[in-house]
């Protein structure tokens, strides 16, 4: 695997991240001032777009490597998302849920390096 | 349709439409989308250049459109998950689909797992039962 090939698959993990918060911060919205309006609709169209962009680069990646292969870089986005939920969205974080992360993350990171 | 409470204050509907339920089908539509993206990209891999690293060329496949549909289809589902459950519990059990897929690719597109790719699908299957908790502990208080 080359430089391009592991910016490629930063790039499609930092869009698949950034799309999920913005997802979940679309929901919260919907959920305080109604899925209708145009701050909800403004947060779901851009998480939309970058999430667009992870699925292209998720195909172009899938066209050079093995799923199983490829499938559990996905999975050190796990760390980042419940870190960055916690961090950003204030979503609550207990030790046994950060345990469980970690195990999850560990697990991946197993799978990838068979 | 029976309603609870939710952490917001929001009615959280029951049946079909209980979020967890929903999860569920989310995650078995991410399963049957990812071997259909695989099957699509590598039925085109002839197709892509050297130094493509965008799947374009994977579009020519009818496998990658039906798992498009079956990807826009798991959006709204995962949008709708999303506006219940907390992006900190929902996206680590998400990752069920993290055992689920290997499994598959074993099963289906005959991929090899190895003795240490088992170890890890073990390691991830702990890690769920242990976030799984949290989650009851969330819908004990919904």
């Amino acid at each position: 695997m080359n430089w391009v090939a592991v910016a490629f698959i930063l790039f499609w993990l930092i869009t698949f991240v950034v799309g999920q918060l913005l997802f979940k911060r679309a929901m919260e919205s919907a959920r305080k001032i109604g899925f209708r309006k145009p701050r909800t609709i403004m947060i779901l169209s851009i998480g939309i777009a970058v999430m667009t962009i992870s699925f292209l680069l998720n195909l172009g990646l899938l066209q050079h490597f093995d799923l199983s292969y490829l499938y559990p870089f996905q999975g050190s986005s796990v760390i980042i998302i419940t870190l960055l939920a916690a961090l950003l969205l204030k979503e609550q974080l207990t030790p046994r849920l950060i345990l469980g992360t970690l195990l999850i993350s560990g697990g991946v990171l197993l799978v990838s390096l068979s | 349709m029976m309603e609870v409470k939710s952490q917001a204050g929001e009615r959280r509907p029951t049946g079909f439409r209980n979020p967890w339920f929903q999860f569920v089908l989310n995650i078995i539509g991410v399963v049957i989308y990812e071997l259909l993206l695989k099957a699509g990209a590598s039925a085109t891999a002839n197709s892509a250049g050297d130094g493509s690293w965008i799947g374009i060329t994977a579009l020519t496949s009818p496998l990658t459109w039906l798992a498009i549909v079956i990807i826009i289809v798991d959006l709204v589902i995962w949008l709708y998950i999303l506006r219940y459950i907390p992006l900190s519990i929902a996206f680590p059990l998400s990752r069920a689909v993290d055992v689920l897929v290997p499994i598959s690719c074993w099963l289906i597109l005959k991929e090899a797992i190895s003795p240490l790719r088992w170890g890890g699908i073990a390691l991830v299957i702990v890690g769920l039962i242990i976030v799984a908790k949290p989650a009851a502990q969330l819908e004990e208080r919904l």
